[in-house]
Protein backbone atom coordinates (compact mmCIF):
# COMPACT_ATOMS: atom_id res chain seq x y z
CA UNK A 1 0.00 0.00 0.00
CA UNK A 2 0.78 3.21 -0.99
CA UNK A 3 0.94 6.32 1.62
CA UNK A 4 0.56 8.49 -1.10
CA UNK A 5 -2.75 7.57 -2.18
CA UNK A 6 -3.60 5.47 0.55
CA UNK A 7 -7.11 7.92 0.79
CA UNK A 8 -9.72 8.24 -1.45
CA UNK A 9 -9.20 12.34 -0.47
CA UNK A 10 -5.94 12.35 -2.05
CA UNK A 11 -7.01 9.70 -5.29
CA UNK A 12 -9.60 12.81 -5.71
CA UNK A 13 -7.00 15.46 -5.13
CA UNK A 14 -4.90 13.04 -7.83
CA UNK A 15 -7.95 13.33 -10.35
CA UNK A 16 -8.71 16.40 -9.87
CA UNK A 17 -4.74 17.90 -10.66
CA UNK A 18 -3.56 15.89 -13.20
CA UNK A 19 -6.53 14.69 -15.13
CA UNK A 20 -9.08 17.77 -14.55
CA UNK A 21 -11.20 15.25 -13.16
CA UNK A 22 -13.01 16.64 -10.21
CA UNK A 23 -14.99 14.16 -8.32
CA UNK A 24 -17.25 14.33 -4.81
CA UNK A 25 -16.60 11.63 -2.54
CA UNK A 26 -20.02 10.13 -3.55
CA UNK A 27 -19.08 10.25 -6.60
CA UNK A 28 -16.47 7.55 -6.37
CA UNK A 29 -19.17 4.86 -6.10
CA UNK A 30 -21.34 6.25 -9.71
CA UNK A 31 -20.37 4.07 -12.80
CA UNK A 32 -17.53 5.01 -15.06
CA UNK A 33 -20.18 5.50 -17.91
CA UNK A 34 -21.88 8.37 -15.72
CA UNK A 35 -18.66 10.42 -16.78
CA UNK A 36 -18.04 10.98 -20.56
CA UNK A 37 -14.96 12.64 -20.45
CA UNK A 38 -13.58 9.37 -18.67
CA UNK A 39 -12.05 7.28 -21.64
CA UNK A 40 -8.75 5.11 -22.62
CA UNK A 41 -6.38 7.78 -23.17
CA UNK A 42 -6.84 9.14 -19.37
CA UNK A 43 -6.55 5.68 -18.37
CA UNK A 44 -3.17 5.90 -19.88
CA UNK A 45 -2.37 9.23 -18.12
CA UNK A 46 -4.05 8.16 -15.08
CA UNK A 47 -2.04 4.87 -14.64
CA UNK A 48 1.30 6.90 -15.82
CA UNK A 49 0.87 9.38 -13.12
CA UNK A 50 -0.14 6.82 -10.60
CA UNK A 51 3.12 4.86 -11.35
CA UNK A 52 5.06 7.97 -10.76
CA UNK A 53 3.79 8.43 -7.30
CA UNK A 54 3.63 5.04 -6.03
CA UNK A 55 7.40 4.40 -7.54
CA UNK A 56 6.24 0.81 -9.34
CA UNK A 57 4.12 -1.02 -11.71
CA UNK A 58 -0.02 -0.79 -11.53
CA UNK A 59 -1.65 -3.96 -12.78
CA UNK A 60 -3.26 -2.93 -16.03
CA UNK A 61 -5.04 -5.95 -16.71
CA UNK A 62 -7.07 -5.03 -13.09
CA UNK A 63 -7.58 -1.70 -13.75
CA UNK A 64 -9.38 -2.33 -16.92
CA UNK A 65 -11.73 -4.45 -15.01
CA UNK A 66 -13.22 -1.37 -12.53
CA UNK A 67 -16.63 -0.29 -12.82
CA UNK A 68 -15.89 2.94 -10.25
CA UNK A 69 -13.48 5.00 -9.06
CA UNK A 70 -13.69 3.48 -5.70
CA UNK A 71 -12.53 0.01 -6.97
CA UNK A 72 -9.85 2.05 -9.45
CA UNK A 73 -8.20 3.46 -6.19
CA UNK A 74 -8.92 -0.62 -4.62
CA UNK A 75 -6.71 -1.44 -7.42
CA UNK A 76 -4.29 1.48 -6.73
CA UNK A 77 -3.82 0.90 -3.40
CA UNK A 78 -4.03 -2.97 -3.35
CA UNK A 79 -0.62 -3.14 -5.55
CA UNK B 1 -4.67 6.88 -80.12
CA UNK B 2 -5.98 5.06 -77.28
CA UNK B 3 -5.94 6.82 -73.82
CA UNK B 4 -2.77 5.85 -71.83
CA UNK B 5 -2.97 3.48 -68.43
CA UNK B 6 -1.25 4.10 -65.44
CA UNK B 7 0.26 0.84 -64.26
CA UNK B 8 1.11 -0.14 -60.94
CA UNK B 9 5.23 -0.91 -61.87
CA UNK B 10 7.06 -2.17 -58.68
CA UNK B 11 6.36 -1.59 -54.98
CA UNK B 12 9.54 -1.10 -52.50
CA UNK B 13 9.42 -0.18 -48.56
CA UNK B 14 11.94 0.63 -45.85
CA UNK B 15 11.58 0.22 -42.49
CA UNK B 16 14.54 1.66 -40.40
CA UNK B 17 16.37 -0.81 -37.70
CA UNK B 18 14.63 -3.43 -35.40
CA UNK B 19 10.89 -3.77 -34.47
CA UNK B 20 10.11 -1.84 -31.44
CA UNK B 21 8.25 -3.89 -28.99
CA UNK B 22 5.57 -2.67 -27.00
CA UNK B 23 8.04 -4.29 -23.28
CA UNK B 24 10.55 -2.28 -25.54
CA UNK B 25 8.83 0.81 -25.85
CA UNK B 26 7.08 0.83 -21.94
CA UNK B 27 10.54 0.47 -21.05
CA UNK B 28 12.23 3.69 -22.53
CA UNK B 29 9.20 5.98 -22.65
CA UNK B 30 7.01 5.05 -19.86
CA UNK B 31 3.89 3.96 -21.90
CA UNK B 32 2.57 1.07 -20.12
CA UNK B 33 2.64 -2.08 -22.69
CA UNK B 34 -0.96 -3.61 -21.29
CA UNK B 35 -2.57 0.02 -22.14
CA UNK B 36 -1.17 -0.28 -25.63
CA UNK B 37 -1.89 -3.94 -26.53
CA UNK B 38 -5.49 -3.39 -25.33
CA UNK B 39 -6.12 0.08 -26.65
CA UNK B 40 -3.91 0.73 -29.52
CA UNK B 41 -3.42 -3.07 -30.73
CA UNK B 42 -0.26 -2.17 -32.56
CA UNK B 43 2.36 -4.75 -31.37
CA UNK B 44 5.20 -3.26 -32.70
CA UNK B 45 6.72 -0.24 -34.90
CA UNK B 46 10.05 1.23 -36.54
CA UNK B 47 12.05 4.27 -35.19
CA UNK B 48 14.54 5.76 -36.88
CA UNK B 49 16.35 7.08 -33.43
CA UNK B 50 18.13 3.77 -31.62
CA UNK B 51 15.89 4.71 -28.42
CA UNK B 52 18.37 3.06 -26.19
CA UNK B 53 21.01 5.79 -26.84
CA UNK B 54 19.22 8.36 -28.48
CA UNK B 55 20.95 8.40 -31.53
CA UNK B 56 19.38 9.41 -35.07
CA UNK B 57 20.32 6.51 -37.22
CA UNK B 58 18.48 7.52 -40.09
CA UNK B 59 16.77 10.68 -42.00
CA UNK B 60 13.66 10.60 -43.73
CA UNK B 61 15.85 11.15 -47.15
CA UNK B 62 18.01 8.17 -46.14
CA UNK B 63 14.50 6.05 -45.90
CA UNK B 64 13.52 7.02 -48.41
CA UNK B 65 16.17 6.64 -51.10
CA UNK B 66 16.33 3.20 -49.76
CA UNK B 67 12.71 2.37 -50.35
CA UNK B 68 12.35 4.07 -53.84
CA UNK B 69 15.97 2.35 -54.24
CA UNK B 70 14.09 -1.18 -53.86
CA UNK B 71 11.36 -0.15 -56.04
CA UNK B 72 13.30 0.71 -58.71
CA UNK B 73 15.29 -2.26 -58.64
CA UNK B 74 12.12 -4.61 -58.62
CA UNK B 75 11.17 -2.64 -61.54
CA UNK B 76 14.01 -3.30 -63.36
CA UNK B 77 14.70 0.36 -63.89
CA UNK B 78 17.40 2.74 -63.13
CA UNK B 79 17.63 6.31 -62.84
CA UNK B 80 17.72 7.39 -65.96
CA UNK B 81 14.59 5.98 -66.57
CA UNK B 82 12.37 7.96 -64.14
CA UNK B 83 10.68 10.97 -65.71
CA UNK B 84 9.35 12.38 -62.84
CA UNK B 85 9.56 11.89 -58.79
CA UNK B 86 6.84 12.92 -56.42
CA UNK B 87 6.82 12.40 -52.67
CA UNK B 88 4.14 12.44 -49.56
CA UNK B 89 5.37 13.18 -46.07
CA UNK B 90 4.61 15.28 -42.94
CA UNK B 91 7.80 15.34 -41.77
CA UNK B 92 10.35 16.74 -43.73
CA UNK B 93 13.97 16.61 -43.24
CA UNK B 94 13.98 20.25 -43.40
CA UNK B 95 11.27 23.14 -44.67
CA UNK B 96 14.06 23.53 -47.77
CA UNK B 97 15.82 21.50 -49.65
CA UNK B 98 12.47 19.63 -49.88
CA UNK B 99 13.25 16.14 -49.53
CA UNK B 100 12.14 14.78 -52.54
CA UNK B 101 14.85 16.17 -54.15
CA UNK B 102 17.71 15.21 -51.80
CA UNK B 103 16.32 11.39 -52.47
CA UNK B 104 16.52 11.91 -55.84
CA UNK B 105 20.05 12.74 -55.58
CA UNK B 106 21.16 9.98 -53.62
CA UNK B 107 19.08 7.77 -56.49
CA UNK B 108 21.17 9.96 -58.94
CA UNK B 109 18.00 11.72 -60.86
CA UNK B 110 18.03 14.61 -62.09
CA UNK B 111 16.61 16.87 -64.99
CA UNK B 112 12.98 15.75 -64.37
CA UNK B 113 10.16 17.46 -62.70
CA UNK B 114 9.92 16.44 -58.62
CA UNK B 115 6.97 17.23 -56.38
CA UNK B 116 6.84 17.28 -52.59
CA UNK B 117 3.58 16.96 -51.01
CA UNK B 118 3.12 18.44 -47.25
CA UNK B 119 0.60 15.48 -46.05
CA UNK B 120 -0.33 13.14 -44.21
CA UNK B 121 -2.44 10.12 -43.57
CA UNK B 122 -3.77 10.71 -47.29
CA UNK B 123 -0.47 11.77 -48.96
CA UNK B 124 0.64 8.51 -50.69
CA UNK B 125 -2.74 8.30 -52.60
CA UNK B 126 -2.27 12.42 -53.10
CA UNK B 127 1.22 11.43 -54.66
CA UNK B 128 -0.35 8.41 -56.44
CA UNK B 129 -3.23 10.92 -57.77
CA UNK B 130 -0.30 13.71 -58.95
CA UNK B 131 1.48 10.62 -60.41
CA UNK B 132 -1.35 9.61 -62.84
CA UNK B 133 -2.53 12.81 -63.89
CA UNK B 134 0.63 13.39 -65.28
CA UNK B 135 0.82 9.89 -66.74
CA UNK B 136 -2.23 10.09 -68.05
CA UNK B 137 -2.21 13.70 -69.36
CA UNK B 138 1.28 12.13 -71.11
CA UNK B 139 3.40 14.48 -69.92
CA UNK B 140 5.65 11.19 -68.22
CA UNK B 141 5.80 7.88 -68.86
CA UNK B 142 7.52 6.71 -65.74
CA UNK B 143 7.32 8.37 -62.62
CA UNK B 144 8.52 7.59 -59.08
CA UNK B 145 6.18 7.86 -55.99
CA UNK B 146 7.16 8.07 -52.38
CA UNK B 147 5.95 8.23 -49.15
CA UNK B 148 7.81 8.20 -45.82
CA UNK B 149 7.42 9.89 -42.04
CA UNK B 150 10.34 10.19 -39.38
CA UNK B 151 9.25 11.10 -35.95
CA UNK B 152 12.84 11.51 -34.15
CA UNK B 153 12.14 15.43 -33.89
CA UNK B 154 9.59 14.38 -31.70
CA UNK B 155 10.89 11.34 -29.94
CA UNK B 156 12.40 12.02 -26.35
CA UNK B 157 13.81 10.22 -24.23
CA UNK B 158 14.59 10.57 -20.12
CA UNK B 159 11.59 12.34 -19.68
CA UNK B 160 9.29 12.03 -16.44
CA UNK B 161 5.97 10.37 -17.84
CA UNK B 162 3.97 12.10 -15.95
CA UNK B 163 4.70 15.58 -17.20
CA UNK B 164 3.46 14.85 -20.71
CA UNK B 165 -0.82 15.13 -21.43
CA UNK B 166 -2.78 11.75 -22.47
CA UNK B 167 -2.13 12.62 -25.77
CA UNK B 168 1.66 12.90 -25.99
CA UNK B 169 1.89 9.56 -24.00
CA UNK B 170 -0.74 8.21 -26.96
CA UNK B 171 1.59 9.15 -29.50
CA UNK B 172 4.56 7.00 -28.67
CA UNK B 173 2.23 4.12 -28.86
CA UNK B 174 0.49 4.65 -32.18
CA UNK B 175 3.11 6.07 -34.48
CA UNK B 176 6.30 4.62 -36.20
CA UNK B 177 8.89 5.73 -38.67
CA UNK B 178 9.11 3.69 -42.50
CA UNK B 179 9.25 4.69 -46.28
CA UNK B 180 7.63 3.27 -49.46
CA UNK B 181 7.87 3.77 -52.91
CA UNK B 182 6.38 2.41 -56.12
CA UNK B 183 7.21 2.95 -59.63
CA UNK B 184 4.04 4.00 -62.14
CA UNK B 185 4.02 3.41 -65.36
CA UNK B 186 2.23 3.56 -68.57
CA UNK B 187 3.98 0.19 -69.80
CA UNK B 188 2.79 -2.68 -68.57
CA UNK B 189 5.97 -3.71 -66.37
CA UNK B 190 6.23 -5.79 -63.69
CA UNK B 191 2.72 -6.64 -61.74
CA UNK B 192 0.54 -6.22 -64.60
CA UNK B 193 -1.94 -4.12 -62.23
CA UNK B 194 -3.13 -1.51 -63.71
CA UNK B 195 -4.29 1.82 -61.88
CA UNK B 196 -8.19 2.36 -62.61
CA UNK B 197 -8.78 4.88 -60.15
CA UNK B 198 -7.43 7.41 -57.97
CA UNK B 199 -9.70 9.82 -55.21
CA UNK B 200 -8.75 12.83 -53.75
CA UNK B 201 -10.99 15.00 -51.73
CA UNK B 202 -10.68 17.82 -48.93
CA UNK B 203 -13.89 17.23 -46.78
CA UNK B 204 -12.50 19.38 -44.27
CA UNK B 205 -15.03 22.71 -44.97
CA UNK B 206 -16.13 24.18 -41.30
CA UNK B 207 -14.40 21.14 -39.50
CA UNK B 208 -12.10 21.77 -36.47
CA UNK B 209 -8.61 19.82 -37.48
CA UNK B 210 -8.42 16.38 -36.17
CA UNK B 211 -4.55 16.53 -35.67
CA UNK B 212 -2.44 19.35 -35.92
CA UNK B 213 1.81 18.71 -36.14
CA UNK B 214 3.54 22.16 -35.24
CA UNK B 215 7.31 23.50 -36.10
CA UNK B 216 8.80 25.80 -34.45
CA UNK B 217 12.07 28.86 -35.38
CA UNK B 218 14.27 30.42 -33.29
CA UNK B 219 11.35 33.28 -32.35
CA UNK B 220 9.03 30.49 -31.34
CA UNK B 221 10.80 28.10 -30.28
CA UNK B 222 10.34 28.16 -26.32
CA UNK B 223 6.52 28.71 -27.45
CA UNK B 224 4.56 26.08 -24.90
CA UNK B 225 2.31 25.09 -27.80
CA UNK B 226 1.94 20.99 -28.30
CA UNK B 227 4.09 20.28 -31.40
CA UNK B 228 1.80 17.08 -31.91
CA UNK B 229 -2.15 17.63 -31.07
CA UNK B 230 -4.44 15.31 -31.68
CA UNK B 231 -8.70 15.12 -31.39
CA UNK B 232 -8.89 11.39 -30.65
CA UNK B 233 -12.78 11.46 -30.17
CA UNK B 234 -13.14 12.81 -33.24
CA UNK B 235 -10.78 10.87 -34.77
CA UNK B 236 -12.47 7.95 -33.81
CA UNK B 237 -15.92 8.99 -34.46
CA UNK B 238 -15.47 10.56 -38.24
CA UNK B 239 -12.60 8.10 -39.94
CA UNK B 240 -14.98 5.37 -40.33
CA UNK B 241 -18.08 6.99 -42.26
CA UNK B 242 -15.33 8.98 -44.50
CA UNK B 243 -13.77 5.80 -45.44
CA UNK B 244 -17.41 3.65 -46.10
CA UNK B 245 -18.30 7.32 -48.10
CA UNK B 246 -14.53 7.07 -50.36
CA UNK B 247 -15.34 3.13 -50.64
CA UNK B 248 -18.60 3.84 -52.61
CA UNK B 249 -17.61 6.87 -54.17
CA UNK B 250 -14.94 4.77 -55.70
CA UNK B 251 -16.71 1.28 -56.69
CA UNK B 252 -19.64 3.97 -58.26
CA UNK B 253 -17.33 5.60 -60.86
CA UNK B 254 -15.77 2.28 -61.51
CA UNK B 255 -19.15 0.65 -62.25
CA UNK B 256 -18.06 -2.23 -59.25
CA UNK B 257 -20.34 -4.14 -57.15
CA UNK B 258 -18.61 -4.55 -53.19
CA UNK B 259 -18.91 -8.53 -54.20
CA UNK B 260 -16.36 -7.85 -56.75
CA UNK B 261 -13.52 -6.55 -54.64
CA UNK B 262 -11.23 -9.18 -54.06
CA UNK B 263 -8.29 -7.40 -51.65
CA UNK B 264 -9.21 -4.11 -49.02
CA UNK B 265 -6.56 -1.67 -47.72
CA UNK B 266 -8.40 0.04 -45.31
CA UNK B 267 -6.89 3.08 -42.98
CA UNK B 268 -4.61 2.49 -41.08
CA UNK B 269 -4.80 4.43 -37.42
CA UNK B 270 -4.01 1.78 -34.93
CA UNK B 271 -4.57 -2.06 -34.78
CA UNK B 272 -7.43 -1.62 -32.95
CA UNK B 273 -9.29 1.26 -35.31
CA UNK B 274 -8.23 -0.57 -38.32
CA UNK B 275 -9.49 -3.86 -37.21
CA UNK B 276 -12.84 -2.18 -36.41
CA UNK B 277 -12.84 0.41 -39.88
CA UNK B 278 -12.12 -3.02 -41.92
CA UNK B 279 -14.86 -5.11 -40.28
CA UNK B 280 -17.21 -2.85 -41.02
CA UNK B 281 -16.49 -1.81 -44.72
CA UNK B 282 -19.10 -3.06 -46.96
CA UNK B 283 -16.73 -5.65 -49.11
CA UNK B 284 -18.44 -9.08 -47.89
CA UNK B 285 -15.82 -10.99 -50.11
CA UNK B 286 -12.52 -8.94 -49.82
CA UNK B 287 -9.06 -9.82 -47.89
CA UNK B 288 -7.99 -7.00 -45.80
CA UNK B 289 -4.75 -5.92 -45.86
CA UNK B 290 -4.04 -4.27 -42.78
CA UNK B 291 -0.34 -3.80 -41.35
CA UNK B 292 -0.37 -1.07 -38.78
CA UNK B 293 -0.46 -3.45 -36.19
CA UNK B 294 3.20 -4.35 -36.42
CA UNK B 295 4.25 -1.67 -38.45
CA UNK B 296 2.93 1.23 -36.25
CA UNK B 297 1.57 4.52 -37.66
CA UNK B 298 3.84 5.70 -40.37
CA UNK B 299 1.74 7.78 -42.32
CA UNK B 300 2.63 8.62 -45.47
CA UNK B 301 4.89 4.90 -45.82
CA UNK B 302 1.23 2.85 -44.81
CA UNK B 303 -0.44 2.77 -48.08
CA UNK B 304 3.30 1.74 -49.69
CA UNK B 305 3.44 -0.95 -47.04
CA UNK B 306 -0.08 -2.35 -47.30
CA UNK B 307 0.74 -2.47 -50.76
CA UNK B 308 3.76 -4.22 -50.68
CA UNK B 309 1.63 -6.67 -48.70
CA UNK B 310 -0.68 -6.90 -50.92
CA UNK B 311 1.50 -7.87 -53.92
CA UNK B 312 2.64 -10.74 -52.01
CA UNK B 313 -1.16 -12.10 -51.45
CA UNK B 314 -2.18 -11.60 -55.12
CA UNK B 315 -1.70 -14.13 -57.54
CA UNK B 316 -4.04 -13.84 -60.96
CA UNK B 317 -6.78 -11.48 -62.21
CA UNK B 318 -8.52 -9.66 -59.40
CA UNK B 319 -9.67 -6.31 -58.08
CA UNK B 320 -8.21 -4.36 -55.02
CA UNK B 321 -9.12 -1.14 -53.33
CA UNK B 322 -8.08 1.05 -50.91
CA UNK B 323 -8.61 3.99 -48.55
CA UNK B 324 -6.81 6.30 -46.38
CA UNK B 325 -8.65 8.86 -44.43
CA UNK B 326 -6.48 12.10 -43.36
CA UNK B 327 -7.73 13.67 -39.76
CA UNK B 328 -5.47 16.80 -39.80
CA UNK B 329 -7.89 18.95 -41.82
CA UNK B 330 -9.76 15.86 -43.23
CA UNK B 331 -9.15 14.48 -46.56
CA UNK B 332 -10.57 11.26 -47.77
CA UNK B 333 -9.09 9.36 -50.11
CA UNK B 334 -8.89 6.00 -52.20
CA UNK B 335 -7.50 3.85 -55.05
CA UNK B 336 -8.70 1.31 -56.79
CA UNK B 337 -6.49 -1.25 -58.95
CA UNK B 338 -7.33 -4.15 -61.14
CA UNK B 339 -5.43 -7.20 -62.82
CA UNK B 340 -6.88 -8.64 -65.72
Amino acid sequence: MTTALAGTAEFRTLLEEELGLYLEEEDLDRPLDDFPDWDSVLLLRLVTVVEGVVGGRIPVADLLQVRTFRQMHQVVTDR
Amino acid sequence: MTAPTAHLASVGTCLPGEPVDNATLAKFVGVDETWAEMFIGNTSRYFAVDLATGQVRYSLADIAATAADRALAEAGLGPSDIDCVVMGTATPDHLMPATVNLVADRLGIDNVPTYQLQSGCAGAVQALDVARTLLLAGRCATVLVIGGDVCAKHLERDFDPGSRTSAELVNYALFGDGAGAAVLSTDPLGTGIAIRQVLNRLVGLGREPGQIIDWFGLGDRHSDRPAVSEDYKAIEETVPPLAQQMFWELLGDLGWGADQVDFLLPPQLSGRMSDRISAAMPAPGARRINVVRTVGNNGNALPFLQLAELLSQWDGPGRAVAVAVESSKWIKSGFALERS
